[in-house]
């Protein structure tokens, strides 16, 4: 019995380490990221995607690491026609991809119709949907693909005679031409002044199609074009960016090293970077402190409001040197890496971050007449909405509640964000307005009680407030804003917390009455914020509809003049956020980042955060320069 | 013997069957959809198109053609090119559920065993510790110990252990796979409740053992206690424990995935929960099969083992006792 106890244990550990493979060399760099999802540029949409993919492909334009302008990517330059709508890219004659091919307009005009075809399932296609043919497309194609799953015949000859009809009809219908190898025309519906914003976007970079058709095949049941997984694969997946796929294992992380053939404005810095997903943000700071990651992508966890302290402290004391070098020309790193160390021994630390993004974090009013349950909705009329936002301390959100003094936020389009866009004021911290809005709604204390009620003598309904659970922040904002409300509008709040996927139901179904919301920038434009509360909006979760608000927004859009629209946006945000307010608006987003300016270097700071994984380089291993 | 194995084996697929319909049922359930981030919506005519694409316009379809697919029926009929196929990730497109499983299951069948191992040592040391010398100060001292290691949950253990031995004194990397250091701590992690229990076992069936009319038998022809009780008690205490290996070995395989989170390891429990969390319908299914499949395997394979080591047990049913 010892023995076959003994040999079984045996067994087990001979078994346990097969599996192990030993250690690897480490990257040059090394971060902390979100998983990965897809590395399929036209399926992605999530942060942590884009960012990978910004490396792995390029546009025909990239963006400008300090200022976010769109630059040339595997465009040399464009001319645009005097109606603005079309659009004529010359591509660089010396672009390549991994495989030493030739990158040609036609890999963009594939690229794109991948994009804009039903088959893809692509989040984004609605960013090609300006170019002209393109939305008339995508429904030509998913009509067709409708009546052949419809019809009779389903066989393979069927399928592909139906997709070489969409090819055809693809190249009549949309407005993308390549009339040279290098030559690539846009014709747009509309002139779209952040078109260029668009084509740095990675979901309109180009693709190898000789790579991609090993794995794609029509499904004869359906007719539609499947691509199978497996083409983003090391050794596969043929790209056309800074850096190349060396590694990817499925949630163990990815390796990402120069890519020889590239030739362009994004020549990497870096040797090798290796993105590890930490999903516990606890674990993430301790493999960051035993030097094992060298940045911690998004830092989350629930002490991060004390490590931003300790930083803000540390840098405080040395303030007047910082600005001094900052003024001098220093970037942010240089400058935070060249004043003494912090001391620990005072709680000092100089590596976490808190960088403004192009987000909004806002709460959400129900504006449908009616709740979800039969009955009347206070939300409707814009003075209780009104007064809902003038009794919000924003201020004092910031400082003590979520503790990261974000900017406090009156638009919803991040102000100072987008050029040549000038920010309505929106409307301040006023409790004394606040009132006067609600009593001019009818809401009046008439019973002494603290709680307002209208002419009839009924209360103000028990406020439905709908958060998603998880994150902590959340919960302390929503607890925070009821007891303003409470205290300064004499109404009763009612917290209902919900995981993610059954909040999102709620909210469709428009079962609440103020709730947590918060909108990311897709493209340096106010409209990618303001057509959350355009009528019909697949986002506008609040069923906000104005006619007036909506007509500005169309007016935008005919207008040529860019100064003149921008004018047109800045009133249809005034409209927003002074008058109708179906958005409350708290606060800008704040990302926070960990890593140690003395050791790397490469971290965009802009706002929209887009990283480039081919600018990060280690400087630790060099000698450091003695300061001036 | 022969018989009972093939009766339960022909068994499984039925088994198998009324997993995959309640799991469907119960993921279909779950709201929102798969394809979409949960902050953001595109175009309802793009979501149309996600969903036909994906079938998830009608569970009808989507469950026929998973089942075909999956049983290897479509690939008799020639719908599919390969047989058992579980088919791609809903959310990650660019991984098929067969790689994910292929990739992750290893890896917490590595923490599993390696756990069980690391378990029937700590356990039964313990145990012949407290077994040996009843109420004595050792005996107490593991029975806490014992006590502690069933009651604390392997996320305080586990980052215990993180923060002591791999932040403080830096013996361990903190977090990830690849090495057998980055092993080690999550296996001991996970082991401690089986060693636990497996001390408990062990001690409580000596101390009955030792009292038992043989050993006192063995003990007036002048065996000490020790010769004694490893002689003849100790094979009759351990029986119990073996048969607690079985599902214990099957639980450390399949329930790793608190200590997969906390030690930032890519095993199959993280990649299950993950899938519920985001409704991968098709992941959910997957994992859930090779979950099924590995319980029954298991259950069955120590039914076999406890009869061919004990032999008054009757698997066959004849009722000859």
């Amino acid at each position: 019995m010892r023995w076959i106890v003994a040999a079984f244990v045996i067994v087990l550990f001979a078994g346990a380490l097969l599996t192990l493979d030993g250690s690897r060399t480490r990257a040059d760099i090394t971060f902390a990221s979100a998983d990965v999802f897809t590395l399929d540029p036209q399926r992605m949409s999530y942060m942590q995607d884009l960012r990978i993919s910004r490396s792995l492909f390029e546009g025909l334009c990239s963006h400008d690491p300090e200022t976010n302008a769109a630059v040339p990517g595997v465009a040399l330059n464009w001319e645009t026609s005097p109606d603005g709508k079309t659009w004529t890219f010359h591509l660089r004659p010396d672009a390549r991809w991994t495989n030493g091919d030739p990158v040609t307009s036609v890999d963009f005009r594939n690229s794109w119709r991948r994009l804009l075809l039903p088959d893809t399932a692509a989040d984004y296609s609605e960013l090609l949907f300006s170019v002209r043919g393109a939305r008339s497309f995508f429904a030509w194609r998913t009509n067709a693909l409708a009546q052949y799953a419809a019809g009779t015949k389903h066989d393979a000859e069927t399928a592909s005679a139906l997709w070489e009809t969409t090819l055809s009809t693809f190249d009549k219908m949309v407005g993308i031409h390549t009339p040279d190898p290098q030559t690539l025309v846009v014709e747009l519906e509309n002139p779209v002044p952040y078109w260029l914003d668009l084509c740095a976007f990675q979901t309109l970079a180009p693709i190898h199609q000789p790579s991609l058709d090993k794995f794609r095949k029509i499904d004869a049941a359906t007719g539609i074009m499947r691509s199978d997984t497996g083409w983003t694969k090391p050794g596969v997946l043929v790209t056309n960016g800074p850096m190349k796929l060396v590694e990817w294992r499925y949630k163990r992380g990815m390796r990402l090293e120069p890519n020889k053939f590239y030739v362009g404005p994004n020549a990497p810095i870096a040797k090798s970077v290796e993105v590890v997903p930490i999903e516990d943000a606890n674990t993430a700071v301790l493999a960051y402190e035993s030097g094992s990651i060298d940045w911690i992508s998004d830092l989350t966890a629930e002490f991060r409001a004390d490590l931003a302290e300790s930083s803000r402290k540390w840098l405080d004391r040395y303030r007047e040197e910082y600005d001094l070098r900052i003024a001098a020309g220093a970037s942010v790193d240089e400058a935070l890496a060249a004043l003494p160390a912090p001391d620990a021994a005072l709680g000092e630390r100089r590596d976490v971050h808190v960088l403004s993004s192009f987000g909004t974090d806002f709460w959400s009013f129900n504006c449908r007449p009616t709740l979800s349950n039969g009955h009347a909705n206070p939300f409707s009329d814009a003075r209780v909405r009104r007064a809902f936002a003038l009794a919000v301390d924003k201020a004092a959100l910031t400082k003590s509640v979520t503790r990261l003094n974000e900017l406090v936020a009156t638009t919803i389009v991040p102000r100072d964000s987008i050029n040549g866009y000038v920010s309505p004021a929106g409307l301040p911290f006023d409790i004394a307005r606040a009132k006067e809005e609600m009593a001019a709604a009818g809401w009046i204390d008439r019973t002494g009680d603290g709680i307002v009620e209208n002419a009839a003598g009924d209360p103000f309904p028990t406020v439905d407030m709908l958060y998603m659970t998880g994150n902590p922040r959340v919960k302390n904002i929503a607890i925070a804003l009821a007891s303003m409300w409470r205290d300064a509008l004499g109404v009763q709040c009612e917290l209902r917390g919900k995981d993610g996927k059954f909040a999102k139901e709620d909210l469709r179904r428009g079962n609440f009455m103020i709730a947590r919301g918060g909108w990311y920038g897709d493209y340096a434009d106010p409209t990618t914020f303001l057509d959350l509360a355009k009528t019909g909006n697949g986002n506008n979760d609040r069923a906000f509809s104005n006619a007036r608000f909506d007509g500005l927004l169309a007016q935008a859009a005919a207008e040529l003049d860019p100064t003149k629209r921008m004018a047109i946006l800045t009133e249809a945000e005034r409209l927003l956020v002074e008058e109708e307010m179906p958005m409350l608006p708290l606060c800008q987003y704040v990302t926070l980042y960990m890593y140690d300016p003395a050791k790397i270097r490469g971290i965009i700071r802009h706002p929209r955060l887009d990283q480039r994984l081919s600018l990060l380089h280690r400087i630790d291993e060099q000698t450091a320069k003695p300061s001036p | 013997m022969t018989g009972f194995i093939i009766r339960r084996l022909l068994q499984l697929p039925l088994v198998l069957f009324t997993v995959v319909v309640v799991t469907f049922a119960l993921v279909w359930l779950i709201p929102g959809n798969p394809m979409l981030q949960e902050g953001r919506q595109p175009p309802p005519e793009v979501v149309e198109a996600m969903n036909r694409q994906y079938q998830l316009d009608s569970p009808v379809t989507f469950f026929g053609g998973y089942l075909a697919r999956v049983s290897g029926v479509g690939w008799v009929l020639g719908w599919n090119d390969t047989p058992f196929d579980l088919g791609p990730s809903m959310r990650h497109p660019d991984w098929t559920v067969n790689e994910i499983i292929g990739a992750g299951f290893p890896i917490s069948a590595t923490i599993g065993l390696g756990a069980i191992a690391i378990a029937l040592v700590i356990g039964t040391v313990a145990g012949i510790i407290g077994g040996l010398r009843p109420g004595s100060w050792l005996d107490a001292g593991t029975q806490l110990i014992a006590l502690i290691g069933i009651s604390v949950p392997s996320f305080v253990t586990g980052s215990f252990l993180i923060v002591l031995l791999a932040a403080k004194f830096r013996i361990f990397p903190i977090a990830g796979w690849g090495t057998p250091a980055h092993a080690l701590l999550p296996m001991l992690t996970l082991s401690l409740p089986f060693a636990a229990y497996i001390a408990r076992l062990l001690r409580f069936g000596l101390v009955e053992q030792m009292s038992t009319d043989h050993l006192r038998t063995a003990l007036a022809k002048g065996l000490s206690r020790r010769q004694a009780a490893w002689r003849h008690a100790l094979k009759n205490a351990f029986l119990p424990v073996l048969s607690f290996l079985g599902p214990a070995t099957a639980v450390a395989m399949t329930g790793s995935f608190v200590v997969e989170k906390v030690f930032a390891i890519p095993g199959l429990g993280r990649h299950f929960v993950d899938a519920v969390l985001g409704k991968d319908i098709t992941l959910v299914m997957g994992i859930v099969l090779v979950y099924a499949f590995l319980l029954i395997v298991l259950n069955l394979a120590v039914d076999v083992l406890y009869a061919w080591i004990d032999p008054r047990i009757d698997l066959a049913g004849t009722g000859a006792r």
